[in-house]
This record gives C-alpha cells, sequence and structure tokens, in this order.
C-alpha cells in the first residue's frame, strides 16, 4: 500500500520520504544502537518483528503490534508473568484416555507429544516462555530417541513442562527439579543407583555426576565473566573437575529412585509400580545411599553413620550452583540460542552479571538473564551493525515461523474443538525428507549441535566465528529441508486424518492471499513477518518476478476458485523462495 | 586430455594447495601444510581402495566383545560382573542359550563364541597362565565375525586408546603422565579418536588422508563420504566430506521441473536464489556453498549409482525382542556398497567413508542395549564383506571400527561406566586376519579385599591402552597410499611409540 505512493515519491526525489519508507520496512540505518528506545520512540513493525524473531518461535500481527505499543521491556514484562499457556502432561493424559478408550490395546506414543508441541508452537499467547523452553531442553537435554525415556511420554511430557514452568524462575530451582525427575533418572541413568561395595568392587554410577557438571553447569573448562577460558601459566585451559570430583559427586547421586508412597526395596528396582512415577519426582531412598565421604569441587561431605540423601544433594547442588563458571556458561548458552552464535566476551559479561545478581541480589534468576540477553544492545543494534551477528535459524524454529506468520491451523483440532485431539504431526528428524531436527528428540544428551561447532573449511571457520546449526547442515539436509518445505508451504504439514484430505496443519493464507494480485505487497508482507523487512532488493525482485508469471485467470468462464488457486499459487511460491533462501535462513 | 595426464596433473596441484593451509585445527592440521607437495606424497595410485570407519557412538563395553577365558581372567571376569541387578557377565564358551531365559540376559545369549588367534598370545604380567596358549571369545551375538575370523579376513585389535606417549599406571598414578585431554568425555574422545585432539578440532585423519590423495579422484568431492552426519573424522584442509543418504544423494525437487507452483520460471529462480554466493554474512555464503555442492554433487553421483545393483541387507533378529528389524549398519554400508562399486563412473580411487551406530552408552540396561547393537555389527560386517565378494572388490575396502572409549570392567549394577582401552576389528581382503595383534592385557579390577593389583589397569578395571589410536590409524593410512612422511606428519606423537605400523593389513 505505502509502497507504491512511495515509489512514485522516489521517483519525484523527495529524500524525505525514502528514509521515511526506509525505516518503515526495516533498515534501521537511522537507529541509535546504543540502548533500546526510550520515552515516544517505540519500535517499529520492522523492529519489532526482529526482536520477536529472536524472543519467540516468530513474528504474528499480533504480537508484531504489541511490542509496537508496549516496547521490548513491556512485551516482556508481561510474557514473564504470564503463566504456562497449556500443561503438556494434561494433554498427553486426555489423549491417552481417548486412545485407550477407543482401543485398550493402544496407547499414546511421541507423537502425542509432538501435538502438544506444535500445537503451543503454532498458536500459544506465551511465546517467550515456549522459546526460553525449546532452549533449556536443549541445554538440560533429555530425548525421545532414548529407549528408556520413550517408553514414557506422559513423564517427558512432564519434564518440558517443568522447563516451561522453570522458564523465568530460579536456576537453582530448576537444576534440583530437572535432578529429581525420573525421566532424567533414566536418560542420564542416575535412577536405581546405588552405593559403592568395597567388597565386590561394585561403584556408582557416573554418569549424571558428569554431564550435569560438563553440560548442565559449570562446563569442562574454568570461565572468565565474559566466557572465555581461562589459561595457566603454560597457556592451556584449567579443567573445572577432574575424575576424582564426578566419582564424588556419584556417591551423593545415590540411593534416588522411582516415586512411591511408601519407597521399599521392591519400588526402588522397580516393582509396584505406583501409576504417577513416570513423572512425580524420584523418592529416596536410604538404604541404597552413599553415607562414606564425598569430596568434589573442593566440598568435602564427611562420612556420616546416618544416609542424608536431601542434605548431601543439597550441598552438592549448592557447590554447583554458586561456581563462578555457572553465570558466562548459561550465559552463553541461552545467547547462542536466542540472538547470536558469536556474543562479544562483553555481551556474555553483561548477561553474566544479570544471572549473577538480577538487580535485587539475587543469584540464577533466569527471567532477568533471558531479559539481559534480549535487550542488550548489541542484540538490539541494527541489522548490518556487526557483519556476522547473528546465528542459521534451527529448522524446528523455521516451520514454527510458518505456522505463526500465516495463522496455521489444525484440521483435526477445529473438528475435534479446543479439548480435543489436534495438529497430528510425526518426527522432524529425518534429514533426507524433513527438518533433520525435532523437539525433544536429540541423538545424544550433547544436544543437536555443539556450542563450539565451527564448519570446516568455510568462511565462517576461516575468520574464527563458531556456528553451532551449521553442524547439522549437509548436502542432504539443505535438499530435504527444501522438499519438506515445499510440500509444508503447498499442502500443509502432518498426518491426513479422515475426513481430511490433505495434511492436518494447513494455512489459509488469508491476508496474503487479498495482496496476491499485486506482487510487491506480497512480497513486502511476506519480508515483514518472516525476515523483518530484511529482504535484499535482488531477492525481492527476483520473487516479484517468479509471482508475476503465475497467470490470474479471467474473463467469461473462469469460476472464483480458479482465481482462488492462481492467487493461492502466488503466495505459495512466494513464500517458498522467501524461506529457501539463505537471507531467510540466516536470523541476524 | 586423457583421465589419467588430468588427475596427474590436479594431483600436484592440490598437494601443493597444501603448503599455504592456515592455523585452523589442532595438531594433526599443522605439520601436513608445512612439509609442501613434493616430498609429501609419492605418484598417485592407479588401483582403487576405500578405507570404511565404522563409528560406535557412545563407548563399546569392549569387555563384553572380546574376552580372554583363560581361567584366572574369567574368574575375576565373572566376580566382577556376575553381581548387581542386572548381571552382565556372559557365560563360558558352550553354554547353550537358555530359551526360558528373559532376551538378552547372558542366559538367553548362551556362551561367549571361541576364536584361535594364529599367534599364541604371550601371558601379561598378572594372569597366571594355564592350558597351553591363552584362549580367547567373542560376544554370543558376533557368529558371522567369529567365522571371518577363522578364514582370515577379521583381524582384532587389542586395547587401543587415545595416548600421547606409552602410559604406565605407575605414571598415571602419579599423575605423571602426558595424557590426552578430557579423558572419560564422550565428545571430547570422539573428537581425540578422529582428529587427535579434544571436541573444537576441526580436522580428522581421514580428512588427511583425502587430502594426501585427493588428486588421484577426478571428482575430489567423492572422496570423503558420510552416511551419519558431519564427523570431523573425515573434515581435511582441503578436503569437503560429502554427506549421502541411505538411497543416494537427495535431489531437489524445485529445480528440477517445468514448474514450479505453476510458474515456468519458478524452478529457475529457485535455483538462483538458493544458490546465491556472498550475501550480508559468512552465515549466508557458507550456506548457500552447501546447497551448490548439494546440487553439483546429487546429479554427478545419482547417474554414476544408476546402473548399479546392490542386493539389499535382510533384516536382522533383534535378539532381545527376538523381532526382525532393519539394521541401520547394514543399510548405510549397502550405500557405501553402491558407491564402491560405482568407483570408475565417478573417477575414484582412494576414499573413506565414514557410517555409525549408536546406543554403545550402556551406563544402565546393558543387557537390553548390548546384545542388539553386537547382532547389528555382526550383521552388517558380514553383509558388507559378502557384498564387496560379489564385486570381487573385498581386497580393496578395509572396514575398521572405533569407539570413543571401553567401559569399566566393573558393573554399576546395572550397566558400566566410561573407561579407555578397547579392542577393535577390522574387516576386508587384504587384512592379516584370524589374530589378535598387540599384546591383549590382564582384565580385572583391583581389590583392597583379595589383594589383586592389575599392572594393565587403573580404576574400575580400566585398561590402560598399549597401542595409540595413531598407530591403529597409521597402519590404516599405510594401506591405504599415505607415505611415512605424510603419515609423520599427521601423527606427530607417532614418533613416542615402538611402531607406526603395527601389521594387520
Amino acid at each position: 500500500m505505502h509502497m507504491r505512493a512511495v515509489r512514485s515519491a522516489i521517483v519525484a526525489g523527495f529524500v524525505a520520504t525514502v528514509s521515511l519508507w526506509v525505516s518503515g520496512c526495516g533498515d534501521q540505518a537511522s537507529n541509535t544502537p546504543s540502548s533500546p528506545p526510550t520515552g515516544t520512540s517505540k519500535p517499529t513493525a520492522a523492529e519489532s518483528a526482529r526482536f520477536l524473531t529472536q524472543s519467540s518461535f516468530g513474528p504474528t500481527d499480533t504480537s508484531i503490534a504489541s511490542v509496537m505499543t508496549v516496547d521490548y521491556q513491556g512485551w516482556i514484562a508481561n510474557q514473564l508473568v504470564a503463566s504456562p499457556s497449556a500443561v503438556h502432561r494434561t494433554y498427553i493424559d486426555l489423549r491417552e484416555q481417548q486412545i485407550n478408550g477407543a482401543d485398550a490395546t493402544k496407547h499414546v506414543t511421541q507423537d502425542q507429544f509432538f501435538e502438544s508441541f506444535w500445537r503451543q508452537a503454532a498458536s500459544g499467547p506465551d511465546e517467550l516462555r515456549q522459546r526460553v523452553a525449546l532452549a533449556l531442553s536443549q541445554i538440560f537435554v533429555i530425548s525421545l530417541q532414548d529407549a528408556n525415556v520413550g517408553k514414557y511420554i506422559r513423564g517427558l511430557a512432564d519434564y518440558y513442562d517443568t522447563l516451561t514452568a522453570g522458564a523465568f524462575g530460579n536456576y537453582r530451582t530448576l537444576l534440583e527439579k530437572v535432578t529429581l525427575h525420573p525421566q532424567m533418572g533414566l536418560y542420564l541413568t542416575s535412577l536405581a543407583n546405588q552405593k559403592e561395595n568395597a567388597a565386590t568392587g561394585l561403584l556408582p554410577d557416573e554418569n549424571y555426576a558428569r554431564e550435569v557438571m560438563q553440560l548442565f553447569s559449570i562446563g569442562l573448562y574454568q570461565l572468565n565473566s565474559d566466557g572465555s577460558v581461562q589459561t595457566d601459566a603454560g597457556g592451556n585451559p584449567i579443567p573445572t573437575y577432574t575424575h576424582d570430583d564426578i566419582a564424588g559427586l556419584a556417591k551423593v547421586l545415590t540411593g534416588m529412585s522411582w516415586y512411591a508412597t511408601t519407597p521399599n526395596a521392591t519400588t526402588f528396582f522397580g516393582g509396584a509400580a505406583d501409576p504417577n512415577r513416570d513423572w512425580m519426582p524420584m523418592s529416596f531412598y536410604p538404604q541404597y545411599h552413599s553415607i562414606s565421604a564425598k569430596t568434589f569441587l573442593g566440598t568435602t561431605i564427611p562420612a556420616a553413620a546416618v544416609p542424608d540423601i536431601a542434605g548431601d544433594l543439597k550441598i552438592a547442588l549448592d557447590t554447583i550452583f554458586n561456581h563462578p563458571n555457572v553465570g558466562p556458561f548459561i550465559a552463553t548458552r541461552l545467547i547462542q540460542q536466542l540472538t547470536t552464535s558469536n556474543p562479544s566476551p562483553a555481551y556474555v559479561q553483561r548477561v553474566a552479571a544479570a544471572f549473577n545478581n538480577n538487580g535485587a541480589g539475587v543469584r540464577g534468576d533466569l527471567g532477568a538473564t533471558v531479559k539481559a540477553v534480549l535487550l542488550d544492545p548489541e542484540a538490539r543494534a541494527a541489522v548490518g551493525a556487526s557483519a556476522n551477528f547473528g546465528k542459521l535459524r534451527e529448522p524446528v524454529l523455521r516451520l514454527a515461523n510458518w505456522m505463526r506468520a500465516f495463522g496455521a491451523s489444525s484440521q483435526a483440532q477445529t473438528v475435534n474443538g479446543p479439548g480435543g485431539a489436534g495438529f497430528l504431526i510425526y518426527n522432524t528428524d529425518d534429514p533426507g525428507t524433513r527438518l533433520g531436527q525435532t523437539a525433544m528428540r536429540s541423538p545424544t544428551v550433547f544436544n543437536f549441535w555443539r556450542p563450539g561447532y565451527a564448519p570446516p573449511s568455510t568462511g565462517l571457520a576461516s575468520a574464527g566465528l563458531v556456528a553451532p546449526e551449521f553442524q547439522i547442515v549437509n548436502e542432504v539436509e539443505v535438499a530435504g529441508y527444501l522438499n519438506f518445505m515445499q510440500g509444508v508451504i503447498g499442502r500443509g504439514v502432518g498426518y491426513v486424518v479422515a475426513p481430511a484430505t490433505t495434511p492436518d496443519i494447513v494455512s489459509s493464507y488469508a491476508n496474503e492471499t487479498t495482496l496476491a494480485p499485486n506482487p510487491p505487497d506480497l512480497v513486502a508482507r511476506i519480508n515483514t513477518v518472516l525476515m523483518y523487512g530484511q529482504m535484499s532488493n535482488g531477492l525481492q525482485q527476483q520473487i516479484n518476478a517468479a509471482t508475476s508469471t503465475i497467470a490470474i485467470p479471467s474473463g467469461s468462464g473462469v469460476t472464483a476458485a480458479q482465481v482462488q488457486a492462481a492467487l493461492a499459487r502466488r503466495v505459495q511460491l512466494a513464500v517458498f523462495l522467501t524461506m529457501a533462501s539463505p537471507e531467510y535462513l540466516v536470523q541476524r | 586430455m586423457s583421465a589419467n595426464r588430468a588427475s596427474r596433473r590436479e594431483f600436484l596441484r592440490l598437494t601443493s594447495a597444501l603448503s599455504f593451509a592456515g592455523s585452523i585445527g589442532g595438531p594433526l592440521g599443522l605439520n601436513l601444510a608445512a612439509i609442501g607437495s613434493a616430498a609429501a606424497q609419492s605418484a598417485p595410485p592407479t588401483d582403487y581402495r576405500a578405507l570404511v570407519c565404522v563409528f560406535l557412538f557412545g563407548g563399546n563395553d569392549t569387555a563384553n566383545m572380546v574376552l580372554p577365558t583363560d581361567a584366572d581372567s574369567w574368574a575375576r571376569y565373572q566376580s566382577a560382573r556376575n553381581q548387581g541387578a542386572s548381571p552382565i557377565a556372559l557365560m563360558a564358551p558352550g553354554t547353550p542359550p537358555d530359551a526360558t531365559a528373559p532376551g538378552g540376559t547372558p542366559a538367553a545369549l548362551g556362551g561367549v563364541l571361541p576364536i584361535v588367534p594364529k599367534t599364541s598370545q604371550p601371558w601379561p604380567a598378572g594372569t597366571v597362565p594355564s592350558g597351553t596358549a591363552r584362549t580367547f571369545a567373542l560376544h554370543p551375538q558376533l557368529p558371522s565375525l567369529q567365522s571371518l575370523f577363522a578364514s582370515g579376513q577379521l583381524a582384532i585389535l587389542a586395547n587401543v586408546g587415545t595416548l600421547i606417549a606409552p602410559t604406565t599406571k605407575a605414571q598415571y598414578t602419579a599423575k605423571q603422565a602426558t595424557l590426552p585431554r578430557s579423558l572419560f568425555s564422550h565428545n571430547d574422545q570422539q573428537s581425540e579418536w578422529q582428529a587427535g585432539a579434544a571436541e573444537g578440532a576441526r580436522i580428522g585423519w581421514g580428512g588427511q588422508f583425502a587430502d594426501a590423495l585427493l588428486g588421484a579422484n577426478s571428482n575430489p568431492i567423492f572422496t570423503a563420504i558420510s552416511t551419519s552426519g558431519n564427523a570431523v573424522m573425515l573434515a581435511g584442509q582441503n578436503t569437503l566430506q560429502y554427506q549421502v543418504a541411505a538411497n543416494g544423494a537427495i535431489g531437489i525437487n524445485g529445480i528440477a521441473g517445468t514448474s514450479l507452483f505453476g510458474a515456468a520460471t519458478g524452478p529457475a529462480t529457485l535455483n538462483a536464489v538458493i544458490t546465491a554466493p556472498g550475501g550480508a554474512s559468512l552465515f549466508q555464503s557458507d550456506y548457500s556453498a552447501v546447497v551448490n555442492r548439494s546440487i553439483s554433487a546429487a546429479a554427478t553421483l545419482n547417474q554414476a549409482l544408476a546402473p548399479i545393483t546392490i542386493t539389499a541387507p535382510t533384516q536382522y533378529t533383534n535378539p532381545v525382542s527376538g523381532a526382525l528389524a532393519n539394521n541401520p549398519l547394514a543399510i548405510q554400508l549397502q550405500t557405501v556398497s553402491r558407491i564402491i562399486a560405482a568407483n570408475q563412473a565417478l573417477g575414484a580411487r582412494r576414499q573413506v567413508f565414514f557410517v555409525s551406530i549408536g546406543g554403545f552408552d550402556t551406563h544402565a540396561s546393558q543387557n537390553a542395549v548390548q546384545p542388539i547393537l553386537m547382532a547389528q555389527i555382526d550383521h552388517g560386517l558380514n553383509y558388507f564383506y559378502s557384498t564387496l565378494t560379489s564385486l570381487s572388490l573385498q581386497n580393496s575396502v578395509t572396514a575398521f571400527t572405533m569407539s570413543e572409549f571401553a567401559r569399566t570392567f566393573t558393573t554399576n549394577g546395572l550397566g558400566t561406566d566410561h573407561a579407555w582401552g578397547s579392542h577393535h576389528m577390522i574387516l576386508g581382503g587384504a587384512v592379516k586376519g584370524g589374530d589378535i595383534y598387540n599384546q591383549f592385557p590382564t582384565v580385572g579390577v583391583d581389590l583392597a579385599s583379595t589383594g589383586f593389583n592389575n599392572p594393565d589397569a587403573i580404576g574400575s578395571g580400566d585398561l590402560i591402552p598399549t597401542v595409540a589410536v595413531d598407530q591403529y590409524a597409521a597402519t590404516l593410512g599405510s594401506w591405504f597410499g599415505a607415505s611415512p612422511t605424510v603419515l609423520s606428519a599427521i601423527f606427530p606423537n607417532l614418533v613416542n611409540f615402538s611402531t607406526s605400523n603395527l601389521g594387520f593389513v
């Protein structure tokens, strides 16, 4: 709309109008990057869309309007106080009733978790919380690819609820909940871990002790407050822990097993199963807990006469929590998840400082940490202020972007109503035919990609930059993504379930079809919702040109349906070309 | 220009290109670049050879895969592992499987499978000799490998692991040994095995072998090939690893048709959009480079694969459930076989492949998991060797296993934790099989109650390797055609060890 008026203005040579157009469509050349806008200077549509790209599963008209109205801080403040919009465990219970009620031999499968995940991803209003929950699921990893976890769909759903509910709470609380969750107990094998037996040589399982330090809290090497690795006099990194620390911590993590109202030897080893043991926090079984002295990370719990699991666990988790590494470690992870793969040391330091002290003297406030990540001047600086700021969008988020940008809905949900099954979709693991990534199906506890990954023999590597999400990028995955999205954009995604004859999750492209008669308008809209106005002129021209070649039939004998079909094809082509482009794929 | 002359010229060009490589990567990277071309590599090969790395992700419990069955070792094995909620000690040779026992349990699997190495293994200190020679066996789910060992196509390398220099128990215990970084950490040891450095290494020795022999191939893109994701093993200075899916290269549908969403110019536009070079950030240009490679390689590869027919693998029997199932290892090896079979059409003379299966991190549920993985290895490698034989290429291909570490000799009651020295297998017509290479160590965990001290192990019976991954790799590299100069450049620590060629191939 305004684009046409502006074009004639440019032709007429009104520089002032040009700069208005430029800022309205997202070129922030005239914005000062040093601090978030104040006073009457609210974010533009493009700035809001960019912010939402970092802080949600993708911008929508509603969320863009909201950020434009209440500013970044206002939007974050609203999001921080909003409760989770749904409980995945409740949905699994509902679906189990439906599925098992219809056929007593059947139970929920992983697909039901995906239904719940995608329903929230497509339409849940707690957008920041969901985005952070996904980020936390890539730090405190458990996975449905594990044969044990894969048996407990509801348990995994509750684990995801735990991350969701704890997204803005305290890290220390979340660490404890994760440690005691039975699904983590299964995944990293602390469940039913027994104390040592000197006579037989049996030693406690060390799995969780190792990974809770290496991956969930302090990492392998001592860090400075800006996330850089400390080195000794010889220039070598300084390990944070040795095998002795792991062995000591492993002894603390003994004597926890399945929840039971009356824990005993039978329930410890998995018998007499409580119906809620898949999600209730693990129970303590003192008789299996080590009472010998336990030394780790400079702390010693003396030998005791009486086993004290709660006391030992508190000391262990407090010790980990108070390690100076946690701030920069978590700061770097969250920054890489949300805004950029290569934060400056100063950015990490500012976010770590927020973790260390939220301003009210509290350490570990995840809400304050997330806020620091998103409001930091480096994140809010104009696109292009730093040439390689940003990251490759992860495949799950690309699909989420499409669902949100184009108001995707579930045909089954429409039929079944809000209390019924919907968003009927499979896992998207296969890189050759789908996305190469599914939430909660990481191949290992090391997540889909490593924080320090740099793709070999690339410009990024030569420039000393990391690009974690490139770890799954290869000749198979890039092709699989394109083929998959061509289908998604053209027909929808998910299972085809009668009475529908198309994939369950579809978009009507209502807002886009009305603009399709004039491709530049269509492209401008797509540019805003998918690329916060950053689409290059060259790409706009390519998409305009190709889209324009799809003729809209007219004249006698032409039906409305034929016209709609042609308009729809224009939209699909424009959306596909956008989502296929490296410009879209890189979030800057 | 004949193919030979072109390839020789390309060969020299590429090897001389190595001299300007930057400082990217760990210890493997620098030295090869420094030595320059002419000294680096001898004349390009005219025959075909391929290395196939079978990576077992998670840390394979090789104490249950290759077992010493002499009386003394067996007694310690039973006392350490025949305990806990789910004992993992396997049964003695000759024990019939118990059909009434739960699937995957030692009783259900039956006894370990005897193998007789051609060369008598010396008795290690700490093991009391018995009988005429030390005896060995394989996991009960490895019957095909037992046969291949007997017929001389399979070799076993005992007690190999990541080392900087030979390390004794005394040095380790006194904390005086120079050790690879982050022993017992999955991601770091995977990187140490593949690239000689902890996680963050950018160059692997498979990629470096490819670098040294890149010029032997008309299509360098098909030199280092993976069927299971990006692996640092295959990354070289000049070699880019190439990913292929089970059914070959994935073509991009949208660029292939005559129209896209009804637009005749759609396919061409899509092609231009997705391959657009440059861009505002390195992320964009590096991404589109992969797309470009995907498109150009797919066309060539699929054309070369079209006339190739390889019999698909059968399903294998899951020993825990008893059900037939697809074997993810065999499926990958079928893809590898097809590419190997197409070597002439692809102009390939030297190729390094990477396939993998996971799930070996058996901290718990070892009985529910390890038997399945052993069955997959047995069925997959057997299928691979049979397929190569049907192509008359079995002498040209050497497959070998790797894993980030072995596991504790003790049990935690349900499974095992991370350890160090491990046993691995090498398979191929060129392999001098039927033998165990390197001294098989003393097994067992130090126990104050019995006074037993294992000179070959630390901690929970974790073996201290006596052969380094470098030596394992250099032996394979030598067969592959890398010269001694190239090998010492790739493996600077090789000089610390007594031999650079273990002799198994």
